[in-house]
Parts: C-alpha cells; structure tokens; sequence
C-alpha cells in the first residue's frame, strides 16, 4: 500500500512540473570503423549505427509508454570522429559527419554528436584538419554536434586551438548569418569534458567506455523550483537555507531515480550497457522549466544580483548530493546549466540589463557547465572570442571541474538586438562584451598555457 | 493446517487488536497475514488465522466477539479452502490515480472499465475533502494489455468525467520513494522477468 501523499508527489512531478527524460543517448565506440579509404570509412560507420541505434526509436516509445515518463529526445554519440577518421582530408571528414547526419536521421535521433577532437596538450594532423572542418560541416548538417577539448588541469590550455576556434566561430556563424548564426549552437568547447555526457552539443563516446552504452539526461528544473516554492510558501517560519538544499536534495534523489529506472529498463531491452544518468537541470525556454526561476524562488529575485553565484553554488551541490545518494551511476555533468537563451527567467534578466557576461563568467566558477548559450554581437573578433573561450577554460582547469563554452556570434547583430534560435534554444538580447579587442596580443602568443600545481591549494 | 479467514469491524476504540489477536491466541491459531485499517471512525481487519486442526468457524466467531464484547464488534469467518487463484497470472502492477470533482459512481464507472478489461484492483483508497475527490489504486493488469492502451482509454474517461486520470508503473513509486536499488521489470515476481539490478 503505498501512501497517498508519497503517489500524488511523484506523480506531481511528472504532471505538474514537467519532469522528463530529457535524452536517451545511446554512446555508440566507432574506433573499429577506421579504413583507409572513405567510402568503406563512410559504410562501416552507417552499419554500426544501424546495428546498435536501430531499435533505439522503439525501445524508447515503449518504455515511455510502459512508464508514462515522456523520452523528449533520442540521440547517439560516437567516438571522437578525429580519431576515427585520422589520415583523411578535409573532404573525407566531411563525408564522414554527412553519413553521421543521415544516419542519425535514418534510425530517429535529433542529433550526433562526436565530431570531438581533444587538443588539450597538442593536436594531431587529423584533429587540427577536423576543427578547421567545422564551419563546413556546422553549416550543411542538421543533426551533427561537436565538441572540442581544448583543456584539461592535467595537461593544461592549448591556446593554439583556442585562437583557431575563435576564427572558426566568427566563419561557422557567417555561414550560418540566415538563422542568427546558428551553427555556432551545435559546438561546445571544454575543459575538463566528460567522456559521459548525454547531453548535447557536448556528447561524446570518449576512451574507456564500451562498445554501446545508454547514458541518461534527466532534467526537472520545473520540479525544484515547485519543491522550494512549496518550501518557502507552506513554512511558518521562513526556512534556512540549508532547508532549502535539503528539500533540492531529496528532489534530485526522486528525479534521478526515475531516470535511472528509464535508463536501465531501455539498455536491457536493447541488451546493451546502461551507463550512467546526469541529474542537470536543463532549462527549456517553457515558462516554469527554468534554472533562473529556481534562483528566484529562493530569494534572487533579480537574477545577477549579488547573491545568484551563491545561490547557484548552493543549488548545483545539493543537486549533486540528491543524485549522488539516489544512484552509484550518476556521471556526465550532473548540476545546473546556465544556458543563457533557453532559459526564459535569464533571457529576461539579461534583456533588462541584471545579468551581464562578467557575472554569468563568475557564476560559471560554481555550476556545472558554463558560458552557455550565450549571443554576443556579430563584429566581435577571432581573438576576443579567443580570450573569452580561454578564461572560461582556465575557471574549469584552475577549479578541476568541467567548463565549456558555447557562444554564438550573432553576423550583423549589435549587442541590445534580439538574437532568435527558435524551439529548445529560444532566444535572447545580445549581450556586449566588455573591453573586446582589448587582449588580441594574449591569444596571438599561442603556445600551451601549463598545467596548474596540484599543491599548495590555498 | 489449516486456514481461516477472519473480518472485524467495529467503532474504533484503543485495544480492539490486543482483544482479537488474544481470542486467536487462545483458540490455538498462528496470524499468518493481517491488513487493519480506519476509516472515517470505523476499525476494519482482516486476517489470516491457521490452525493445526479444524475449526468450527462458528465457534471461532463467537470466541473473537465474546473476547471484544465491550467493542460490539461485527465479526466474519470464513474457511480459506485454498480454492483461490491467481486473477491476473503475470500481471504487473501499476497504481491508478483518479484526481477531481467529487460526482456520484465515478468509482463504479472506473471499476467497471478496469474489469472489462480484466484488470485485478488489489488495493484501493478514495476519499473526498470538500469537492475533492482522490482516488489511488493498486491493480494488475494482464500481459496482453500494454499500458499505453490501458492509459489512453483512461484518459478519455477521465476527461468525459472531468477527472484527471493517471496510470502508472509500480516502479516509478518504488524508484523515487525507496532508496533500495532501482529494478526494472516486474518488481514483486521474483520467478518471472523481474531483474534486479545492483548499483
């Protein structure tokens, strides 16, 4: 007999604050696809696809059928393609993210990602040629998502790789100038990356990790900030705020279990490895699904006031400790994301001028991503977009945590204007970016900024 | 051995099971199962008495109301002939939740589709606070029938009561209400597909 108080609060969850399966992302190793030549390269990589992704859309509408969970997305990362695809040209690798895009099409996923190259330390032929690849490659697929490693603590920062990313970004968005610079969305540039994130554009299947695997994204911004409105709206005395991450706690623990369930019931369907699930509040641009709103419901009521890094330390660690305690098997990124455009409660904090990219940096130092989803004015050059790449980096390598960042410089836009992405990546006023141009002799020394001492942490 | 099965209801008041599980006790019975709850002022138990001969279930009756008379307790004993089977045979369970505008025979109507559809409610509870009406219920649904089926249907009743209606998979409860490691398949049938997955 269960009690009625535990059933309608689970079933709260799903009925009234929009708690989801966000992603079943199957990682699916390509390394065995490597072939001297592109077409077998291109037909090896369809067939893994197929062989491992081909139930995938079924599995997926059963086990949500069978729960009543709604799955949002179904996706597949691959093995980084610059290792998978080393010794061929530009044009192959081309091809090989093309066979990626209809592949993924083909067996019903929204997106690939794995067009990955890790340079932390240096770059190969292959993995210089994929990243100069990208702006083609951003701009003529659909589903294709990449990531790039561009730093990690042990190793430190590839700045050479930085200064070409932020050429890259300035070319992928102009090719890409009809949708607001788009192209630019589907590429994350890390330090720190997890070889286990489910969550896009960032998903690779990285070293280590098996044949095929199912990872879960489990999302439910909306279920926090009911748990801490219900909180703070039901207590005689105003709650403290470790009452507050204990009630964030036990709602990550519920809203991991149910991914953990869904994750493990598709990859034994599918007899493949369940990997793990990444407990991130991920934000939909839908009113009441917002990272922003949690804030606000604990007291931040302009988002960028002093206080949000705080409350946003304090949100990502309980969501930490809920998913840590619910299941042995949390990975990837696990925390709150910030993205800047699909957040609505954001969006309008940076429209109305309280949030600023100065303290969403600093706000990045405590949550689980980073500069995400951020527009910024189209004339922004190559080596300022360099330099706010390389400081969100360093935040990650200093902090032995993961950083990424996903920015888009809007062609023909100025900071103030409206930059609109449409659907799950919403839309936002282009934020200005303080002093650009001010740091061009910094990004043009290149070279490797060295790995921080791991001692003396003061 | 063997088994009886025995039903008091009465007003309650402090000290109805110390008298009824003391009349069993003296009869020679072993409580083998028991499920009591209270509603709205009223006790009710049932339970599962055996015996390791026959009894005349009369009898027994008459010890059970006799040692709770201060009670006026309303009793029933009934042989358990092991006639009994399994209703739904590899069925898994899912709860049922019915939110809304408390109207009469929304139950009756709700049971009646469930049985048409040879769904087995093992557990149900429904209470109306004002015009509310809630409703949680425990059933088995047979392999043949997919839940997504079941769900659909459902929901159309619902919104032609103007109810919400909400069919879930047991696990759901057990995944975000028990710290024990997650399970898939079908959670209480050990022998069938049931999967238990250490972390």
């Amino acid at each position: 007999m269960y009690r009625t108080e535990d059933v309608l609060a689970t079933l709260g969850m799903v009925r009234q604050h929009k708690l989801d399966v966000r992603t079943v992302t199957m990682g699916i190793d390509l390394q065995s696809c490597a072939a001297p030549d592109v077409a077998t390269l291109c037909d090896r990589v369809r067939h893994r696809l197929l062989h491992f992704a081909g139930r995938l859309r079924e599995v997926c509408q059963e086990v949500q059928g069978r729960y009543g969970i709604p799955i949002v997305n179904r996706r597949i990362a691959v093995s980084p393609i610059a290792s998978v695809a080393a010794g061929h040209d530009t044009e192959g690798l081309v091809a090989v993210a093309r066979t990626l895009d209809a592949t993924a099409a083909e067996v019903g996923v929204d997106l690939v990602g794995g067009f990955t190259a890790q340079v932390q330390k240096g770059w190969t032929e292959a993995e210089k040629r994929l990243i100069e690849a990208l702006p083609v490659v951003l701009s003529t697929t659909r589903r294709v998502c990449s990531s790039v490693n561009v730093g990690t603590t042990a190793a430190g920062i590839n700045m050479d790789a930085i200064a070409l990313l932020g050429r890259v970004l300035v070319d992928t968005a102009e090719r890409t100038r009809a949708s607001d610079g788009f192209g630019c969305a589907k590429l994350v540039i890390f330090g720190n990356a997890p070889t286990d994130n489910p969550f896009m554009a960032g998903a690779f299947h990285g070293a280590g990790e098996p044949d095929c695997v199912i990872n879960i994204g489990v999302s439910g911004p909306g279920v926090v900030k009911a748990a801490v409105e219900d909180l703070v709206r039901n207590a005689k005395v105003r709650p403290t705020l470790g009452e507050i991450a204990e009630e964030i706690k036990s709602t990550a623990f519920r809203v991991t279990r149910v991914g953990e369930l869904i994750g493990r019931e598709v990859a034994s369907r599918l007899g493949v490895a369940f990997g793990i699930v990444d407990l991130s509040l991920a934000p939909t641009p839908q009113v009441g699904d917002s990272v922003g709103e949690i804030l606000q419901a604990m007291g931040v009521e302009r988002l960028g006031a002093p206080g949000s890094t705080a409350a946003l330390a304090l949100l990502n660690d309980a969501v930490k400790k809920g998913g840590s305690f619910a299941s042995s098997s949390v990975g990837g990124l696990s925390g709150a994301f910030v993205a800047v455009s699909e957040d609505a409660a954001l969006a309008q904090a940076v429209a109305c001028g309280d949030l600023t990219l100065a303290k969403l940096e600093a706000m990045t130092a405590v949550c689980s991503v980073g500069l995400d989803m951020i527009a910024v004015p189209g004339d922004t050059d190559p080596e300022t977009l360099a330099a706010l790449i390389a400081d969100e980096v360093a935040i990650g390598v200093i902090n032995h945590k993961t950083t990424a960042v996903r920015i888009i410089p809007v062609p023909g836009k100025a900071a103030g204007e409206r930059a609109v992405f449409g659907g799950l990546f919403g839309e936002m006023d282009i934020l200005p970016i303080h002093a650009a141009g001010g740091s061009t002799a910094f990004v043009r020394h290149g070279g490797r900024i060295p790995a921080p001492l791991s001692s003396l942490r003061n | 051995m063997h088994t009886y099965i025995v039903t008091v209801t009465a007003a309650d008041r402090v000290g109805i099971i110390h008298a009824v599980t003391g009349a069993i006790s003296e009869q020679g019975g072993t409580i083998k199962e028991l499920s009591q709850t209270v509603l709205r002022g009223y006790f009710t138990i049932i339970l599962a008495v055996e015996f390791d001969g026959p009894r005349d279930p009369k009898g027994l009756r008459e010890a059970v109301h006799t040692r709770g008379e201060r009670f006026d307790l309303n009793v029933a004993v009934i042989p358990d002939e092991g006639r009994h089977v399994d209703p739904v045979p590899g069925g898994e369970r899912f709860i049922l939740t019915v939110l809304g505008q408390d109207r009469p025979g929304t139950i009756h109507r709700i049971a009646g589709s469930l049985a048409r559809r040879g769904v087995n409610i093992v557990d149900l509870h429904a209470r109306t606070e004002g015009p509310r009406f809630s409703l949680v219920m425990e059933a088995y649904l047979p392999p043949e029938l997919g839940p997504a089926e079941l769900r659909g249907e459902l929901e159309q009743f619902g919104a032609e009561l103007g109810m919400e209606v909400y069919l879930q998979h047991e696990n759901i409860f057990l995944a975000t209400n028990e710290p024990r490691p997650v399970r898939v398949g079908s959670a209480r049938n050990p022998e069938g597909s049931d999967v238990v997955v250490p972390h």
